[in-house]
């Protein structure tokens, strides 16, 4: 007998007695009230409280302004970005060039790619209550870009709102390759003390774009 | 760890933790009760209590499930491009690591944070074999450079203060630290920083593993957990098979609870979903289904809730006992209650038959548990286990634990017995008593006066009874009422044989 047999008759052997317990009604899990407006405001609300920088952009003016102060906040030399068409409808990596910024492909080595300041992504989905973004893993959406630059912003459109986590749950079990992050990265594992950067990004920029 | 066949002394165990530690165990434990309650009530109570309940009963299913959810979770990972291993214990789940690593060459693995891990001792097989595994959670990197061992479920660091770090990084990297949080924590990412990037395989554990596609969902919050998931080209996830859950509907549950419960977060910085290969990922993912004795508990019915534990930690920062101990005492990978109720069942009670009794049974654990565990319940299961024996151990109790038992059971079952018992108490402790402490008594009594002093005896439990309750108050009425109509009775009988002997004079 193989292990996967033993171990499946010992479940069933465990089991044979049992009572099978149904599977329950599950509750349902609090939703957001208030009209759009209300809801990118809880948002980005729910985004800084745990620690991530927030922005409500709403023409691409304001978009490259946001991007000047960033760069200039964060000094930042080196990006990379996902390649989407979100982002280059938005013109992200033009406008970053344009500012004296360097891109970097996201398939370049990875060596390479954990010595960039800043990854830009969009959103796939975002959770008001919590704060959360879900990315997925699609092509042209690489993993790395939210993950080893320093700093990290996600540009995010009000139609990626979910009800809760239910409903974003469900739109990402689709593909299931995804990372759902609410905050940048961060340890109480001294003292309990609250350090932001552990291993990810040390800055956590959601800007929320109308129009 | 202890050595692999020694017995946990429990009590021996708890004698040996440094006061400093003690402290630290304290305020980190109450700073986390606090966190959480303060998520809970942002969440609302009634809303927790429903997602407890649910969570309970969608766990319980799934194991009662088993049989079914394994394959159909086996069948879809295979679909998706991922290896499905399975291994019926520590050993079989060391030699499928082993095996891979040496399939691919491997010399440095980076690792997340996984009890399981600690449970089948999997870094000391890898070192053996010449295989650096690293740990990359901040904590326990600062507890593998010491060579210590994690003290808490999901805070191995609880033991330690930021000068013990600063130190330990002086000592073990040669760089000098202040003993400043946010520099040592900087310190540690640049080291591992290079280390993910170099290492040519990530060993995981898993939170959670959803049957119904095959995801296995892993929750960080430092952002190691994705770094070994995505950078190095092949991925290994070793899981306990009681982490199946059947679908994308009951983890929006299991999520809601979980980070509340551990660190009062709403949700983790980071939940990875992983599914398999994919583009730009770990060219290879295995999958490791590890039973390990937990087809055993789950044949038990009294003690099969064990199983729906989620490893919050929840209970040990709630736990009045944990709290002044700290996580080494119970000896072995898990800790605090859940630890004294998963290590009896995991390793026998013949090793740690101490467990069970690692608790004063006051409910604490219970009530905090996200997934509504009878702790205390099963408990007490366990520890007639370990006195009595039952259809899965013998009693491994000594002798005179269990004539002791025996006898204490009768004496309590015998109401004059018990209440002559307490009145000799009294007597007895005479010669010890110093004011109104006994400091020392003689054995086995010791065991108790060597760490702190006994009360004295002043009253037994029946007179404060009768002082302080109502009904106990009443009790004392009566008795005295009674007592009061005896003595008439008694004094008008012996006057009446008084004047009866005077008159015959
Ligand atoms: S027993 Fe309950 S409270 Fe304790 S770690 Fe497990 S899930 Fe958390």
């Amino acid at each position: 007998m193989t292990s996967r047999e033993i171990i499946l008759s010992r479940v069933k052997t465990a089991l044979s007695a049992a009572h099978r317990v149904p599977m329950p009604a599950l509750p349902a899990l609090p939703q957001l009230e208030g009209d759009a407006s209300a809801r990118i405001e809880a948002t980005l609300a729910a985004i800084e409280s745990v620690s991530g920088k927030t922005r409500r952009v709403t023409r691409p003016a304001d978009l490259r302004n946001a991007l000047a102060d960033l760069i200039g906040a964060e000094k930042i030399g080196k990006a990379m970005l996902w390649d989407n068409a979100d982002l280059r409808e938005l013109r992200v990596a033009e406008t970053l060039a344009e500012l004296g910024v360097a891109i970097l492909a996201p398939d370049a080595d990875k060596r390479e790619l954990a010595q960039c300041d800043l990854g830009v992504t969009g959103a796939d989905a975002v959770l008001p209550q919590t704060g959360s973004i879900a990315l997925r893993a699609l092509p042209g959406q690489s993993e790395l870009v939210s993950l080893l630059p320093r700093v990290h912003l996600a540009l995010f459109r009000p139609a990626a709102l979910r009800a809760d986590l239910r409903d974003l749950l469900a739109q990402l079990q689709r593909d299931a390759h995804a990372v759902l992050i609410t905050g940048p990265s961060r340890t109480a594992d001294i003292e309990k003390t609250l350090a932001i950067g552990v291993h990810g990004p040390k800055v956590f920029y959601a800007w929320s774009y109308e129009g | 760890m202890t050595h692999p066949l020694a017995r946990i002394d429990f009590r021996y165990n708890t004698q040996h933790v440094p006061p400093k530690v003690r402290a630290a165990i304290q305020k980190n434990t109450r700073t986390a009760i606090v966190k959480r309650g303060e998520a809970v009530a942002q969440l609302g109570v009634a809303t927790w209590e429903q997602l407890r309940q649910a969570a309970h009963d969608l766990k319980l299913h799934t194991l009662t499930h088993l049989d079914a959810y394994l394959p159909q979770l086996e069948a879809n990972v295979i679909a998706a491009g991922g290896v499905v291993h399975w291994a019926n214990d520590a050993d079989e789940a060391r030699r499928i690591v082993l095996a891979l690593a040496r399939a691919h060459n491997v010399t440095r693995i980076t690792k997340v944070k996984s009890m399981l891990s600690e449970e089948i001792e999997l870094n000391e097989a890898l070192g053996d074999a010449g295989i650096r595994a690293l740990e990359t959670d901040l904590g326990e990197y600062i507890v593998q450079l010491d060579h210590s061992r994690p003290s808490h479920p999901t805070n191995p660091t609880l033991h330690y203060t930021k000068e013990d770090i600063a130190e330990i990084f002086r000592r073990e990297l040669g760089v000098d630290a202040p003993p400043d949080p946010f520099v040592l924590t900087e310190i540690a990412r640049q080291k591992l920083r290079a280390e993910f990037l170099a290492a040519e395989m990530g060993i995981s554990g898993g939170n959670f593993l959803i049957a119904e596609t095959g995801t296995l969902a892993l929750i960080t919050n430092e952002g190691n957990g994705r770094m070994c998931t995505t950078l190095p080209p092949v991925h290994v996830a070793i899981v306990g098979i009681e982490k199946v859950i059947p679908d994308w509907n009951s983890l929006a549950v299991a999520l809601s609870l979980l980070a509340r419960s551990t660190t009062g977060q709403q949700l983790s910085a980071y939940t990875s979903f992983i599914t398999g290969t994919r583009a730009g990922g770990p060219r290879e993912f295995h999958l490791i289904l590890l039973d390990n004795g937990r087809t055993q508990i789950l044949r038990d019915p009294a003690a099969r809730e064990t199983l729906l534990c989620i490893r919050c930690g929840a209970c040990a920062n709630i736990c009045p006992v944990f709290q002044n101990i700290g996580g080494h005492a119970y000896g072995w990978a898990y800790s605090g209650p859940i630890g004294a109720l998963v290590t009896p069942q995991l390793i026998g009670t013949l090793r740690a038959g101490d467990l069970p009794f690692a608790s004063s049974l006051c409910g604490a654990c219970a009530d905090i548990c996200p997934v509504k565990i009878p702790i205390p319940q099963i408990l007490v299961h366990l520890r007639q286990r370990v006195v009595a024996g039952d259809a899965f151990a013998a009693p491994v109790a000594p002798p005179a634990m269990q004539a002791g038992a025996r006898a204490g059971a009768f004496g309590l079952s015998q109401p004059w017995l018990y209440e002559l018992g307490s009145q000799m108490l009294k007597f007895a402790q005479m010669p010890f008593a110093r004011g109104a402490w006994l400091p020392s008594l003689p054995p086995p009594a010791n065991r108790w006066t060597l760490t702190r002093p006994f009360p004295k005896f002043d009253a037994t439990f029946r007179d404060w009874f009768r002082a302080r309750t109502p009904q106990g108050r009443a009790q004392k009425q009566t008795r005295a009422l009674g007592a009061a109509v005896l003595a008439l009775g008694a004094g008008a009988l012996l006057f009446a044989l008084a004047r009866k002997l005077w008159r015959r004079k």
